[in-house]
């Protein structure tokens, strides 16, 4: 993955040098753009992905009840009571629940409707810091080479030798339970891909005439660093931090399964998977419904990321 | 060549030295003690003394590193200390899973994932590519354990009875054990030797074992007892080596020598099969390597729903339990193997790729 | 035709004389303490005669037969603890005199064991014994249910009603008597004021939390320790549920609308907690709702969790609970309350005074007084509030005849008909060793006591002990020296006689921390130490 990223940025760079002493870096996204909504996948992806952020941000009004709110002493519903819809046939006097009741008898579907906020800013938040973190090492160690490159790319490999998941589970044990740590653990983990990324496209322009160009007129380094080669590394890195926000989405999942991440009584889905795992077969809906949020909401990030990468490699033929 | 190699393995020292460094100092920043979390609320406070001085835990963290520094490099990797065994008598016994688990899962995510991706990539654009990438992410989506389980419902329990009926866990059936190829073949060897270790784990691969001493029972019920957590963990990457295949494909058949075939009239199977895929497949061939490596250690889940005895799961343990020796010597094993992996990968990508020139 | 008899008989005396001659003198040995100092309670281990161990303790122990049926005071030839050192090879290789050898230890996989055909009691009725596990409650019923293991431990509460409704499955309450207990740490601000413990006494709906969160069974706690040990239940019950009253204390003690606090967990299933999460947050939700108490629901990782709150550094409430031993009020009360322990901040002289006097005290109505002082000076100074006994249950197969859970101790695998000749049970890990002197987990105990015999065992139904390895052990009058007159004819899986010196061996191992053999796994001989107060000659 990282190879192709690698020799698409070069390509990449190769082609698009010229538009961009010439032109401005917007062009290019505009026609990146509409090939990306040529694209079935692409266009799955973004509905996928349209969705959730839309319950996510809809929550308080699509939610059904409070996701906090335990309802013993208030509705006459069983511990775990599977869905309940009148629709379908549940009696008139059993009161609704369309993804059934949790273990401490709180409504399903508004825990898993608010779970996508918690999600969806898991997802962007770990990406966010680990793409800035990533780009920020990438890029110093490309330009300014020598030790600090060895070094930096040193520590990167040293993060990368570990099995990402048992380290950052590990990091998670030091510093204790919880999603803010659970989140810096990832964003440990999966930020040496993006440093090597940035590292790759900065070496990769470095030396082309136009940054020449620009050193000769006398342009600062930090100058040309901003505007003229992250511009061009951008590019894998924009369709890596969208599988990113998949892969981190999941990590926390697993995280949180493990008992590592999000606490209760946070309704995040990996959590809510992780405290009835036991129930797989007695109450099946509780470990259905979030498993199948998590998929929707992965699935759609990783199409969209597939679907910006076709959008963004100049050699494809529409 | 050697050149490189060498230069690869020099560059992995240091790298490898500061994994050892890094794993040391974490596994010891988690709060809490090996003491409790082994004796659990039981333990008494003199207990615990003693316990912490038994085990040299009571020195200052750089004379504890350098007493395991020296001994790692004479090839002794301490005690367990849960476990008063050695632990490299540990790796011997449960490494040898995880190799399975995790050949298997490549395997059949290749088997499965190359032809998806070829389909997909020559059926570009149209529903069918939709289709079987979606096909293919759906198994990444989704969380391993749940899988396991479903699989295990339905072949263990819903199909019981019936011939494909597959058993929820374990390695052997109960009461079937593996005859070591040594002893099924009247080796005589020296217990406690490096070579009796050496022989004693690759006996432990019971397929293998099983297949080289003909012993049909063994091999049938170890294949019956690893397909389910095969197919589980084959869904994580299958994904991803059917998206690198479509994408390689797709980038190749855009190319120029492409074109010329096909301009010259030569029918698409003729050049996807001749000219396109050989080349396509090469990154993947990358991708690969990286995969290998992840599912080594990343195979905690699913060791841990079908009940595996495997690395990634004794690691896991190791970390709750304070283990410090199975986690240091766990954790090197893993990202040499890591390591030794991605430089047969790069090594034979050269071989494979005239372009590229090792240097 | 007389004299020749009377010849022949004469001779036939003398040859037996010289035959009990030869054999040789038993030379008993013995294990003693140089005094009484060092604060343990066993004095001297004699082995007094082939087949008479003598045991001579420091204090009065009324509860010694009940701890002395543990599995990890179980005995192996003396020439194999000699031979491993007591450590090493043994932690993999024990040999008793029970039904069962040890075939295979199949790490990570199974425990394989055979019947053992010279077995001095009843044999098994089947051949071999296999021993698997598996974490998930789910992942065991699966099994139970596909028939691939015969009998498994630990079923979640949900899967009960499923369990009792299925007519090829056994349901099998385990009577394991434990409890649950809210505590708090009274060296932290405010549950340094006891009218803030008592408002929380009061303040919780103990009622709704085992009616919605534990299985049948299960019972709210009138008292620390369960009503099915003796002395456990006496003096006066809890607190009812008084959230009125409640919050007037809390108001008295300057908190009117409550404070902010943590609850504190480990999630871990036990018997006293088998949905540690649900029930986390329902004490959250009960403590706001009743009390106004703000309490953070904060996971811990088990290791750190039991580090902490054991020794008292937890700021705020933690839940935490305890599975007897052996059945003796001593393992519930004496652990939790007494002077040294300081898991629930301060200690308190009313309770650990009149509980030092009770358990040096061998007849049971005499001591029944000062048990209820016990309980009363508990449920006045509230160190903590008692909420529930747990009920726990597991399955089996419908085939197996006479499928059981012992209250303690592991299932007794030799009494079971599986109608087949394997047996598999699932239980919830692997054992850590198979030298279980050194060990503490039930899943080590549980294949240890298969295999090596101890000189009392618990009962197949109650908390009674019952003759294994010794015929009898009588006490004299004030419990300090207990006198066990052993078994004969008894065969170690090896071939050897089993007789008094093995006991001695076998205990010395445990308790003499200078002797050669006490070597082990953790080298810490956890219930060696905590049952007996102490090894001998530890430094």
């Amino acid at each position: 993955m990282v190879t192709t990223l690698k020799r698409a940025a070069e390509a990449f760079a190769e082609q698009q040098d010229e538009e961009v002493l010439l032109g401005s870096p917007t062009a290019l996204w505009k026609t990146a753009l509409r090939r990306l909504f040529r694209r079935k996948t692409g266009i799955v992806g973004i509905c996928l992905v349209g969705f959730m952020m839309f319950v996510a941000v809809a929550a308080p009004v699509l939610a059904p009840y409070d996701p906090q709110e335990v309802l013993i002493g208030k509705e006459k519903v069983r511990k775990r009571a599977p869905p309940c819809i009148h629709l379908l046939g549940c009696a008139i006097e059993e009161p609704q629940h369309f993804m059934g009741v949790d273990g401490n008898v709180r409504d399903q579907l508004s825990r898993v409707i608010y779970g996508a906020r918690v999600s969806l800013s898991i997802g962007f938040s770990t990406v966010f810091f680990a793409v800035t973190g990533g780009m920020f090492l990438g890029a110093i160690a490309a330009y300014w080479g020598g030790w600090l490159d060895n070094v930096i790319m040193r520590v990167m490999d040293v993060i990368l030798g570990f099995p990402s998941l048992l380290l950052a589970i590990a990091i998670v044990a030091v510093l204790g339970p919880g999603l803010r740590n659970a989140l810096l653990a990832i964003s440990i983990v999966t930020l040496p891909a993006y440093a090597r990324v940035m590292r790759a496209s900065v070496l990769s322009v470095k030396e082309l005439d136009y940054v020449a160009a620009s050193r000769a007129i006398g342009a600062s380094n930090t100058r040309i660093l901003l505007v003229r080669i992250v511009p061009n590394a951008i590019t894998p890195i924009v369709v890596l931090a969208t599988l990113g926000i998949a892969s981190a989405i999941l990590d926390a999942a697993g995280l949180s399964f493990l008992g590592l991440g999000a606490q209760p009584p946070t309704p995040e889905w990996g959590t809510m998977l992780g405290s009835e795992r036991n129930q797989v077969f007695s109450a099946p809906h509780l470990v259905f419904f979030p498993g199948l949020a998590i998929m929707i909401t992965v699935l759609g990030f990783n199409l969209l990321g597939d679907g910006m990468r076709d959008a963004l490699d100049p050699r494809l033929n529409d | 060549m050697i050149g490189y190699i060498t230069r690869r393995v020099l560059v992995s020292i240091p790298v490898l030295f500061g994994i050892l460094l890094v794993t040391f100092v974490l596994a010891r920043l988690i709060p809490g003690d090996p003491c409790k979390a082994i004796l659990g609320e039981k333990a008494t406070v003199e207990t615990c003394e003693r316990f912490t001085k038994l085990h040299g835990l009571d020195q200052p963290i750089y004379v504890q590193f350098g007493l395991y520094i020296t001994r790692v490099l004479q090839g002794d990797f301490g005690n367990s200390i849960r476990f008063s065994r050695p632990v490299s008598q540990i790796l011997v016994e449960r490494l040898p899973m995880t190799i399975e688990l995790a050949i298997g899962g490549l395997v059949l995510a290749i088997l499965v994932g190359v032809p998806l991706g070829i389909l997909s990539a020559m059926r570009h654009n149209t529903s069918v590519d939709v289709a079987t990438m979606i096909f293919a992410n759906v198994g990444i989506s989704m969380p391993v354990f749940w899988l396991g389980l479903m699989l295990a419902y339905v072949f263990a329990l819903m199909l019981k009875g019936t011939w494909l009926w597959l058993p929820p866990s374990g390695r052997l059936s109960a009461g079937l054990t593996s005859t070591p190829f040594y002893e099924a073949w009247g080796w005589t060897v020296m217990a406690g030797t490096a070579k009796a270790k050496l022989l004693e784990f690759v006996a432990n691969h019971y397929i293998f074992n099983a297949l080289i001493t003909g012993d049909w029972t063994t091999f049938k019920d170890a294949v019956r007892h690893l397909i389910l957590p095969v197919v589980a963990l084959s869904t994580i990457s299958m994904a991803i080596i059917a998206r690198m295949t479509r994408s390689s494909l797709l980038d190749v058949l855009g190319r120029d020598y492409v074109r010329t075939a096909r301009a010259k009239g030569a029918k698409e199977p003729r050049v996807v099969g001749r000219h396109a895929l050989r080349n396509a497949l090469l990154p993947v061939v990358t991708i690969l390597g990286l995969q290998m490596g992840g599912l080594l250690g990343g195979a905690v889940l699913t060791e841990t729903v079908f009940g595996l005895a495997g690395v990634g799961r004794m690691l896991f343990e190791a970390i709750t339990a304070r283990d410090y020796p199975i986690i240091q010597a766990f954790t090197v094993v893993i990202a040499v193997a890591y390591m030794m992996i991605n430089l047969i990968v790069d090594v034979s990508y050269g071989f494979l790729d005239p372009r590229i020139r090792l240097e | 035709m007389t004299k020749l008899k009377h010849i022949t008989s004469v001779v036939g005396v003398l040859a037996a004389m010289c035959l009990a001659g030869s054999a040789g003198a038993f030379e008993g040995k013995s294990l003693a303490a140089p005094n009484c100092d060092y604060g343990g309670k066993i004095k001297s281990i004699e082995a007094t005669d082939q087949f008479t161990v003598t045991f001579t303790m420091c204090k009065p122990d009324p509860a010694f037969l009940a701890k002395a049926a543990f599995t990890p005071f179980g005995i192996q030839p003396e020439e194999h603890l000699d031979a491993t050192g007591g450590g090493g090879e043994i932690l993999g290789n024990p040999i008793g005199t029970g039904p069962w050898r040890l075939d295979t230890w199949a790490r990570g996989d199974s425990v394989i064991m055979r019947r053992f055909d010279d077995y001095w009691g009843n044999k098994p009725k089947f051949e071999t014994l296999v021993i698997r596990w598996s974490d998930s409650g789910a992942g065991r019923l699966v099994e139970l249910r596909a028939g691939t293991v015969d009998q498994i431990t630990n079923l979640s509460p949900d899967d009960f009603e499923s369990v009792q409704n299925d007519e090829s499955l056994t349901f099998l309450p385990v009577a394991n008597p434990n409890i649950l207990y809210l505590a708090m740490t009274s060296t932290f601000e405010p549950f340094d004021k006891l009218e803030v413990r008592k408002a929380v006494a009061m303040g919780i709906d103990r009622q709704r939390i085992v009616d919605h969160f534990y299985p049948v069974g299960s019972e709210v706690a009138s008292h620390f320790t369960p009503c099915s040990i003796v002395n456990g239940c006496e003096g006066d019950t809890w607190y009812d549920f008084d959230p009125e009253a409640a919050r007037a204390l809390l108001a008295e003690a300057g908190y009117p609308d409550g404070f902010k606090t943590k609850i504190n967990y480990r999630d871990v299933f036990r018997g006293y907690l088998p949905e540690p999460s649900l029930v986390a947050v329902e004490f959250q939700t009960q403590l706001r709702d009743n009390l106004g108490i703000e309490a953070e629901v904060v996971v811990m990782e088990s290791g750190e969790f039991i580090d902490e709150s054991t020794n008292g550094r937890l700021d705020g409430f933690y839940l935490l609970g305890w599975g007897a031993d052996y059945p003796h009020v001593t393992n519930f009360l004496d652990f939790h309350f007494s002077a040294k322990n300081p898991q629930f901040g301060n200690v308190y002289p009313e309770i650990y005074e009149v509980l030092e006097k009770a358990s040096t005290i061998a007849n049971e109505e005499t001591a029944k007084p000062l048990y209820a002082q016990a309980n009363n000076a508990i449920k006045a100074l509230v160190p903590m509030v008692p909420i529930v006994h747990g009920a726990s249950a597991s399955a089996a197969g419908a085939y197996v005849g006479n499928a059981h859970f012992r209250p303690f101790g592991a299932p007794l695998f030799d009494r079971v008909d599986p109608g087949k000749d394997t047996f598999v049970y699932m239980q919830n890990a692997e054992p850590i060793s198979l030298y279980c002197a050194d060990e503490t987990d039930g899943e080590s105990l549980a294949v240890c006591q298969q295999m090596v015999e101890v000189l009392f065992e618990y009962a197949i139904d109650s908390g009674a002990v019952e003759p294994r390895l010794a015929t009898e052990c009588a006490a004299n009058d004030d419990a300090t020296v207990w006198t066990c007159t052993l078994r004969q004819g008894v065969k170690f899986h090896d071939g050897s006689d089993f007789d008094a010196n093995d006991v001695v061996a076998s205990w010395a191992a445990g308790i003499d921390a200078k002797n050669p053999n006490h070597k082990g796994n953790t080298g810490a001989f956890e219930y060696y130490s905590y049952l007996w107060d102490g090894l001998m000659n530890a430094e």
